[in-house]
């Protein structure tokens, strides 16, 4: 299970990069292309919020992997240990719901009712459908990534190291 | 009405207090609010609105602005940042203070982060102060508090997030008026080290606050010195390259050439070639780490307000803001008053919000008040950033705080005392930036027409 996550993580990191180089040439193709070729592309805007989308989605899901979401520690922190671990089960319950019932769940309605419709983007004519396919599959990846922790949290091998890891880790890389 | 507020109030506070991620919270007391509403298919409605809440070509220029200050920072820019400002404010009495303050003004608004100015310039900075004699817990606080004078300055990240939710607000304007603002914040904090330079029997260890050559009185004078060798233009030479960064992209944005998120994907490649051609300091195999530390940073970010947009939805469904709005006119029809309420509302929020989620939740709630008043709603914005420009400075939660006194190796209650006049500094900035508007208006309003 761990290193299927770690594995995972890896293809989605990838994943991330990739777009983000694609996200900065798109952008600057748009400048060169109005200013030097004089012929302003009409695709590139359209392209870079859909490659946005994806990646914000799918960095998220990196996010939860590496357990760098932001929250209040400050009251959990005062709590036993004990205590603490079971917050952070109810926690990862919380957003293994919110990702199930919205992301997947209502990311695949949105999904489905869009391909549905037909729609097509107005200048790349792709289907909108595909842009928002990135909801429900982000989705799955950080349910697997929240049932992942919850194991860890459930079943801890050793007590105390397991316990503290998700408070400590999620301190570090604030913007 | 009341039945979505108080599931939104409740739940939001209630989810905080465990510990969830924010952005979840923010997600999940939406959906029990939309689901209260009936009738209405929930999940697909948050689903589409978290979706769409991010697919904006203006919130674009986030992840590229973090990007170019990732590279200038792996590409040794504080540290010719520092050098410049040694040169230019380091011969003075308290020296090494100053340059901290106008080193993490550059490099903040180099950066677009807070936090990272405080890592980067406060690594350099916290241990030198401390060779030449200075109080740690004083070296860390003006560090901390200067730091986020970055985020007033332009280019800035959480202007783009103020101007895509206030809705009619455009970037260009929100970076204009931002600039007189950070600069009296930065100001603000230099007089209070020129202040504590002067008469600081408070502080025992500043008593003797050396010049940066530390020649008279500085017990490590043996240790090497930072850069009273080097020569001014030498240092603006190389510090140059990183300052026109910021001079390249607001310039792209008011000649009306790019908008700015191509201004920021200008100063990606500009910031690419400098750190990776000009200076070598970042080789072609970090680009792909570098790329996704952005990546994830923006990720953070683009749930908080891609749930935020969400919640926005059902905020302006249920009209709370005009209630919001109505039920503070009642109390009073003052502005002033009214300016003073949201002003310590906004506080109390800092203290314990990251400023990204609080912006994004307190912006829509606001701003109908403020404009039933006739205030500018970018004037309104420059005020919410310097306000909760305190908060990430104070405990309980304050990320600059937090970052500032692991850099330093101090405790944040060691930190407090010292921190005492930079708040007063910066709360008194705040009162001349909420009642004067023409600090933040002037600017913008020069390139109107």
């Amino acid at each position: 299970m761990h290193s299927l996550k770690n594995n995972l993580t890896r293809l989605l990191e990838i994943a991330v990069i990739v777009i983000m180089a694609a996200l900065v040439l798109d952008v600057l193709w748009g400048v060169v292309s109005r200013f030097v070729l004089a012929e302003p592309s009409r695709w590139t805007e359209e392209l870079a919020t859909f490659l946005l989308t994806w990646v914000a989605l799918l960095g998220s899901a990196v996010g939860f992997s590496r357990r760098q979401h932001l929250g209040v520690d400050i009251l959990v922190n005062q709590l036993h240990p004990e205590a603490r671990r079971l917050m952070a089960i109810m926690v990862q319950c919380l957003v293994i719901a919110f990702t199930a019932a919205v992301m997947i769940w209502g990311g695949y309605i949105l999904v489905s009712e869009t391909l549905h419709s037909g729609q097509t983007t107005p200048a790349l004519g792709i289907r909108m459908g595909y842009v928002y396919l990135a909801v429900p599959i982000s989705g799955l990846f950080i349910v697997l990534f929240g049932v992942e922790q919850l194991f860890e949290l459930v079943a801890p091998l050793s007590p105390s190291t397991s316990s503290q890891s998700p408070i400590a880790e999620s301190q570090r890389e604030r913007t | 009405m009341e039945a979505q507020l108080l599931i939104l109030v409740v739940g939001f506070l209630v989810m905080l207090a465990m510990n969830t991620p924010v952005a979840i919270a923010i997600g999940l007391c939406t959906l029990l609010a939309v689901i209260s509403l009936g009738d209405v298919p929930a999940n697909y409605i948050v689903a589409q609105r978290m979706s769409n809440g991010i697919a904006s070509f203006p919130l674009l220029a986030i992840p590229f602005f973090i990007l170019a200050g990732n590279l200038m920072g792996d590409g040794g820019m504080a540290r010719r940042l520092v050098d410049f400002a040694s040169v230019l404010v380091g011969g003075y009495r308290g020296g090494l203070a100053y340059v901290s303050t106008l080193t993490c003004m550059m490099f903040g608004a180099i950066s677009g982060s807070a936090t990272a100015a405080v890592s980067s310039v406060g690594g350099m900075m916290i241990p030198e102060m401390q060779r030449q004699g200075y109080n740690r817990a004083f070296s860390v606080a003006v560090t901390t508090t200067a730091a986020t004078t970055g985020l007033l300055i332009p280019p800035s990240n959480v202007m783009i997030v103020f101007a895509v939710v206030a809705g009619n607000v455009s970037v260009a304007s929100m970076f204009m008026a931002g600039i007189l603002p950070g600069l009296l914040v930065g100001l603000s904090i230099m007089l209070v080290c020129r202040l504590m330079a002067t008469s600081c029997q408070d502080f025992e260890s500043l008593a003797n606050l050396p010049t940066i050559e530390g020649d008279s009185n500085a017990k490590g004078s043996a240790s090497q010195p930072l850069a009273q060798s080097k020569s001014l233009v030498g240092t603006a030479f190389a510090a140059l390259p990183s300052l026109l960064l910021v001079v390249i992209v607001l310039a792209g944005i008011l000649g009306g050439a790019f908008s700015a998120t191509e201004a920021a994907a200008i100063a990606v490649l500009y910031a690419f070639v400098m750190a990776v051609i000009v200076y070598r300091e970042v080789k072609l195999n970090h680009l792909p780490n570098i790329l996704l530390r952005a990546g994830i940073t923006t990720s953070v970010v683009f749930l908080l307000i891609s749930t935020s947009q969400a919640m926005s939805w059902v905020l302006a469904y249920q009209n709370i803001p005009q209630s919001i709005a109505t039920a503070m006119l009642q109390f009073s029809d003052n502005p002033y008053v009214i300016l003073l309420i949201i002003n310590l509302i906004l506080l109390a929020v800092g203290t314990f919000m990251d400023m990204t989620p609080a912006v994004l939740i307190f912006a829509p709630i606001f701003l109908p008040v403020v404009t039933e008043l006739g205030m500018d709603p970018v004037h309104f914005g420059i005020m919410m950033i310097a306000n909760l420009c305190i908060g990430l400075c104070t405990p309980p939660v304050g990320t600059c705080l937090f970052v500032g006194c692991s850099v330093g190796q101090t405790s944040i209650a060691s930190v407090t005392r010292p921190m005492l006049p930079f708040f007063a500094a910066m709360l008194i900035s705040l009162l001349f930036i909420a009642y004067v508007p023409m600090l933040s208006l002037w600017l913008p309003s020069l390139f109107a027409r």
